[in-house]
């Protein structure tokens, strides 16, 4: 079975199912936005949300996640977690699932991280498939990624009364195997899959200016490039942008004793280039002294960096370090400006030849 | 394990509500684990004796007296390392708002008729008269990080106050900010090290860690202006604690 169908009637149903196969986390209203939670009524998840303040990867990658314990004398080292408990993520947009792809990439590369990948393989992902935008923050369509795309276990779509499921993984398989109410897709059911998508090409349309090789270009071209200067100057390095980015994976490690001041945790904890002392050696010098310096590093670490490196754009195009910036630095507009300033330098050197 | 010689603490305070002496003595069964670690000489909240015989010294309260520049200098000499707890030790705290007007204005609005009697100077944060070791800010302290503090004291550590913003441990936490409720919130100037733990439980962030070093004061103004917030509103909830540093502050925000 490659395609099932569940009835909006029974979905709830299920969401109990699968509370019990592991744990279950779920987007839940909190104030006026949205964050994954453990699920513990399924009456308060909600599948319609815009993105979680925090993506998923607080479960997969932790805020403060313990490394290793120790002891000084005498001297002992162990694993501070021995067991990794069975979760399953439910409804991740595919902006998120795209996060969870480039966390993939950088923790396998060698040397792999064992910490992510212990997370990693008791995960289960069930996403949903965004059949409209969440806001106007999102550039996920520049990003392709308003479209499945894999790393998932199963994909949810909502189609009228039903929500199809795609099952894409053995893991996935064995949370609709045997469920009496899930059943297999018929030929209407994969029509009206296809009706859906053919809609949602009317409403998703690319949010950059230039396709995605030409921000490439832009980026390669102009590391001067003056937008950083009005970024910068109003950029108070606060690290919303960082911390709420799917694909940020900057840590830092150390070590807490505990009261005996003989024993002890080794954590990691997450840290941010938008920090004043990140890029602070000893010694005192600092590589990226200013905010403008440290905000073109953010985006390159998106739109440059990970692209010669892994071959893969690191931005997903969830939207959240615009809709989470309080000075309202937008990325699909300085992405757009820069793109501007890859036009005029370009038809400048042009001119000049 | 090595047995660690006990050092011996002492807690003084200046001019202060003795709150953060109280978060201290209300910590719980650490209280007790830290007791192994430590002898509490001199603490007049929890114990009667008063040893003068210390090595560490816990001083909450700001410098506001001649007298008191005088005694914290005889525990300067004598203390091989000083905390300041809290607040009013960390940055002056809320008795800062006397520096505001002239002393002797000051005075007279306290003290009516009777204000030649009163020996007052301008409030000073403690490493302002004396060479602090370690700093505690907040108002009141944060327990965990009073316990971090002393674990860096006995083990001969430094201490590193973060140079962040509040927003980097709130934002962790996954609190909906308050700009998004539009209150004004002091957390993207305010160092951190709380655990952003006023907006934790839904409260704003009223900046009694003071400000973090490089505030950021262009970006600044362009957020309170977005969100209808004078300058004006914003040094106004800055004075509450953070007043004996007014001038500084005055300097970085309205330049």
């Amino acid at each position: 079975m490659k395609y099932a169908v569940i009835k909006k009637e029974d979905l709830n149903k299920w969401f109990e199912y699968l509370k019990k196969k592991a744990r279950l986390y779920a987007p839940k209203k909190k104030e006026n936005l949205y964050v994954f939670r453990p699920v513990k009524e399924v009456s308060e998840i909600c599948l319609d949300y815009i993105p979680t303040v925090l993506p998923p990867k607080k479960y997969y990658f932790p805020q403060k996640e313990k490394l290793l314990k120790f002891s000084v004398q005498p001297f002992k080292t162990a694993k501070a977690i021995e067991e990794f408990e069975e979760f399953i993520l439910l409804a991740v947009h595919t902006c998120d699932i795209a996060g969870i792809q480039c966390m993939d990439v950088v923790f396998r590369d060698g040397p792999e991280d064992p910490n992510y990948l212990n997370r990693k393989e008791k995960m289960t992902i069930i996403g949903i498939e965004c059949l409209k935008y969440c806001d106007d923050k999102a550039n996920c369509a520049s990003m392709a990624n308003h479209v499945p795309r894999g790393g998932y276990d199963l994909m949810m779509v909502d189609i009228d009364e039903k929500f199809i499921l795609h099952i894409n993984s053995e893991k996935g398989e064995r949370l609709v195997k045997g469920v009496a109410y899930i059943k297999e897709a018929s030929d209407k059911d994969m029509a009206c899959l296809e009706h859906a998508r053919e809609e949602k090409k009317k409403i998703f349309k690319e949010e950059f200016k230039a396709s995605l090789s030409e921000v490439y270009e832009s980026f390669d071209n102009n590391f001067n490039a003056k937008v950083w200067e009005d970024v910068g100057r109003r950029c108070v390095a606060c690290g919303n942008c960082t911390a709420v980015c799917p694909t940020c994976y900057c840590f830092d490690v150390l070590d807490d004793m505990d009261l005996s001041l003989n024993e002890g945790l080794r954590y990691r904890i997450w840290n941010s280039c938008q920090m004043d002392d990140f890029a602070k050696v000893a010694g005192g010098e600092d590589f990226r002294k200013g905010r403008d310096l440290r905000q073109r590093h953010r985006y390159y670490r998106k739109f440059k960096y990970p692209v010669d490196k892994f071959n893969r754009y690191f931005c997903t195009g969830c939207g959240r370090c615009t809709r989470t910036c309080m000075a309202k630095i937008s990325l699909i507009e300085t992405v757009n400006a820069l793109v501007e300033e890859n036009a005029v330098s370009k038809k400048n050197t042009a001119t000049a030849a | 394990m090595k047995k660690h010689s006990k050092p011996k603490v002492a807690f003084f305070d200046f001019t202060d509500c003795e709150g953060c002496q109280l978060q201290f003595a209300n910590m719980g069964s650490a209280l007790l684990e830290l007791t192994e670690l430590v002898d509490i000489v001199n603490f007049r909240e929890i114990m009667s004796e008063a040893g003068e015989d210390y090595e560490v010294a816990f001083i909450e309260g700001s410098i506001t007296t001649d007298n008191d520049v005088k005694r914290i200098k005889r525990i300067r000499e004598k203390a091989k390392a000083i905390i300041s707890l809290g607040a009013c030790a960390t940055i002056g705290g809320v008795n800062g708002i006397k520096n505001r007007s002239p002393l002797e204005l000051a005075k007279q609005r306290v003290y009516g008729d009777k204000a030649d009697t009163v020996n007052t100077i301008k409030t000073m944060p403690v490493h302002e008269v004396v060479k602090v070791d370690y700093f505690i800010n907040g108002c009141p302290v944060y327990i965990p990080e009073v316990i971090s503090v002393v674990k860096c004291v006995l083990m001969g550590k430094p201490y590193i106050v973060p140079n962040y913003a509040v927003c980097v441990e709130c934002k962790m936490n996954e609190n909906v900010c308050r700009y998004e409720k539009d209150q004004e919130c002091l957390g993207p100037v305010t160092r951190a090290g709380c655990n952003s733990w006023c907006i934790n439980y839904g409260n704003k962030c009223y900046g009694c860690r003071g400000l973090v070093d490089n505030p950021a004061s262009a970006g600044q103004k362009d957020i309170l202006l977005k969100y209808g917030i004078t300058l004006d509103d914003i040094l106004q909830r800055f004075t509450l604690y953070n007043d004996s540093m007014g001038e500084k502050y005055d300097k970085d925000l309205k330049q």
